[in-house]
C-alpha cells in the first residue's frame, strides 16, 4: 500500500518540475565539482559518527604553474596527513611509514566524486534540489542524492550558494534517519593558494611505491553473485589483514560514490552466525558459512551487506 | 450566679453527676472553674493530700509554660507515626518474603535433584553402584561449565570487535590503494612489499 501511495503521490506531481528540481541539482553539483577544482579554500569541518566527533583541516588550490594541490590532516590523535601534488598523493600514518601513490585524487571524508564527473551516478542515483537553508552562516542549498533502490544510503548536501563548495555532508537512511554527517565548521577561500599548500609545493615527498599491473588477481576461487546494481568491480587480491595477520582473498566493488569490500579466507569455526557494527554509516558485517569466514565493509545498509555476504559463492563456477 | 450552678460544680467534683453539658459550661464559665478548682482544693486539704509547699495556681502556670512554648509550625506528626505504619508494613511483607525464599528454595531443591537424577542417569545409565556421591559431582561441573562458557563468550566478544576494527581499517586502507593508478614495470614479488 505505502508502495502505490508513493507511486500516485509521484505521478501527482507534474513531470516538469521534477525535471526543473533535478536540473537545478546537477547543476549546483557541477558547480561543486568546478569549485573543488579551481578554487583556493582553506577549511575545516568535523565528522560525526556514532558519538564521536573527527576534525580536520582540509586545504586545496592551485599553483601558478597549474599544480593542483591538496591537504586533509586529521587534528586529533595520532597524526594522519594526506598531501597531494598533482597525481601524487601521500599517506602519513601512524601504522606505516609514509608512502606516495599515484592517484587523481585523495580517499578521505569527502567523496572524491564530488570533485569529478558527479553525472556518471544519474544510473543509480536520483539528484533532488530540495530548498534552501543557513548553514555555517552562509545561504545553502540542500542537494540530495538518493539512491533509486533501497540498497543504499541517501547523501544529503548543503552547498554555498556564493562558492558553490560544500558546507555540509550527511549520510541517510531512506527513513530519513542521519548517520553520518560532515559539517564544516570554517571556511576561507582566497585568491592565492594557502601558505601550508605553498609550502608542500616546495617539500619533498615520501618514495612514491608502484602497483605492479599483476598484482591484480583476476580470477579469485569464488564470487559475488549479488551486488545493487551499478557496483562494479575496481580491484581484487589477496592480502593479510593488517591487524590480525589473517590471510584474506578480497575485492573492492564501487557505484561512484560508495565503495564496498568484500573479503574470503578460511575461519577455524565451521558456521558463525552474521554478526555487524555500524561505524557511522560503515558497516562491518562478518559471518562463517561451512569454513569460509565472509566479510562485507561499506557505506550500505546492513541488509544489502548481509544479501551481498549470502550471495558470495566459493568454487571456480562462473558468473551467469 | 444562681446557686444551682454551684450545687452542679460541687457534685461533679464528688462524681455524682455525669452530664457532659455541665463540664462544658464549666470550662466556659471563668467563677465556675475557679469554683471547681477552690473546691478540689478544699477536698484536697481535708483529706490532708496537700504537698508541703502549695502553689495554688498550677494551671496558670501550666498556662504560661505553654505560651512560652515555641510554636512548631508543621508539626512532625508523620514521622512519629510514619515508622509505626512502616513497621506495619515490614511485618506484612516479611513473612511473605520468608515464604516466597523458602520456596523459591524448595523448588530449587526439587529442581536439582531432579536434574541430578537425571544427569547421573545419563551419564551412568546402566551403573549398579553408585560411586560417585549424588551431591559432590554435579555441582562444581555445572559451575565450571558455566565459568568457561562465560569465559569464552565474553572471549569471542573481544575477538569479533578486532576483526571488526581489522576489517574496517583494512577497507580503507584499499580504498585508499584502489585510486592509486598501477604501473607495470615492477615484478610481482616486489608487491609484496606494498602497505596492505
Amino acid at each position: 500500500m505505502r508502495i502505490l501511495n508513493y507511486l500516485l503521490l509521484l505521478t501527482s506531481i507534474s513531470f516538469s518540475a521534477i525535471a526543473t528540481e533535478n536540473e537545478q541539482a546537477v547543476s549546483s553539483l557541477s558547480r561543486l565539482s568546478q569549485s573543488l577544482q579551481q578554487l583556493n579554500f582553506s577549511t575545516s569541518f568535523v565528522v560525526v559518527k556514532n558519538n564521536h566527533a573527527e576534525p580536520y583541516h582540509w586545504f586545496r588550490g592551485v599553483n601558478e604553474q597549474g599544480t593542483s594541490l591538496e591537504i586533509l590532516s586529521l587534528l586529533n590523535g595520532p597524526r594522519r596527513d594526506v598531501l597531494r601534488k598533482g597525481d601524487i598523493v601521500s599517506y602519513i600514518e601512524p601504522e606505516l611509514s609514509p608512502y606516495s601513490v599515484i592517484a587523481e585524487h585523495i580517499s578521505g571524508p569527502i567523496p572524491a566524486i564530488f570533485g569529478k564527473d558527479i553525472t556518471t551516478l544519474e544510473k543509480t542515483y536520483n539528484f533532488v534540489s530540495v530548498g534552501r537553508s543557513r548553514v555555517l552562516g552562509r545561504a545553502a542549498q540542500l542537494v540530495r542524492i538518493v539512491s533509486k533502490d533501497q540498497h543504499r544510503f541517501g547523501h544529503w548536501l548543503w552547498l554555498d550558494q556564493e562558492t558553490g563548495l560544500l558546507l555540509k555532508l550527511a549520510l541517510v537512511t531512506r527513513k530519513g534517519q542521519l548517520l553520518e554527517q560532515v559539517q564544516f565548521t570554517h571556511l576561507d577561500i582566497t585568491e592565492k593558494p594557502s601558505d601550508s599548500l605553498l609550502q608542500l609545493q616546495s617539500a619533498e615527498l615520501p618514495q612514491v611505491i608502484e602497483i605492479p599491473k599483476n598484482y591484480q588477481e583476476n580470477e579469485l576461487a569464488w564470487q559475488v553473485n549479488w551486488l545493487p546494481a551499478g557496483f562494479t568491480q575496481l580491484k581484487a587480491n589477496k592480502h593479510r589483514i593488517n591487524i590480525t595477520n589473517q590471510p584474506v582473498e578480497f575485492m573492492l566493488f564501487s557505484d561512484g560514490l560508495v565503495e564496498v569490500s568484500v573479503y574470503v579466507g578460511a575461519s577455524q569455526d565451521k558456521q558463525r552466525v552474521a554478526d555487524y557494527v555500524m561505524d557511522g554509516a560503515t558497516v562491518v558485517l562478518n559471518q562463517v558459512v561451512n569454513g569460509f569466514e565472509v566479510s562485507v565493509v561499506g557505506k550500505i545498509p546492513a541488509s544489502t551487506a548481509k544479501s551481498i555476504a549470502d550471495s558470495v559463492v566459493i568454487g571456480m563456477s562462473k558468473r551467469p | 450566679m444562681s446557686e444551682s450552678k454551684f450545687e452542679t460544680v460541687s457534685s461533679l467534683v464528688d462524681s455524682y453527676q455525669q452530664n457532659d453539658s455541665v463540664f462544658d459550661e464549666l470550662i466556659k464559665d471563668q467563677q465556675l472553674s475557679d469554683t471547681w478548682d477552690r473546691y478540689h482544693l478544699i477536698g484536697d486539704i481535708i483529706r490532708d493530700e496537700v504537698p508541703s509547699t502549695l502553689t495554688l495556681d498550677l494551671s496558670a502556670e501550666i498556662a504560661n509554660a505553654i505560651a512560652e512554648e515555641p510554636t512548631i509550625l508543621a508539626p512532625n506528626q508523620s514521622s512519629t507515626f510514619m515508622p509505626k505504619f512502616k513497621a506495619k508494613v515490614v511485618q506484612l511483607i516479611k513473612p511473605v518474603g520468608q515464604m516466597a525464599i523458602a520456596a523459591s528454595a524448595a523448588g530449587l531443591m526439587i529442581l536439582g535433584v531432579q536434574q541430578n537424577v537425571a544427569n547421573n542417569e545419563a551419564v551412568t545409565p546402566s551403573q549398579v553402584v553408585q560411586t560417585v556421591p549424588l551431591g559432590g559431582i554435579a555441582d562444581p561441573v555445572s559451575f565450571n561449565f558455566k565459568q568457561t562458557d562465560r569465559m569464552s563468550q565474553k572471549q569471542a566478544y573481544i575477538e569479533q570487535q578486532r576483526r571488526f576494527q581489522a576489517l574496517l581499517s583494512d577497507h580503507h586502507q584499499q580504498i585508499k590503494l584502489s585510486a592509486a593508478v598501477e604501473s607495470d614495470e615492477l615484478p610481482k614479488d616486489k608487491a609484496e612489499e606494498l602497505p596492505k
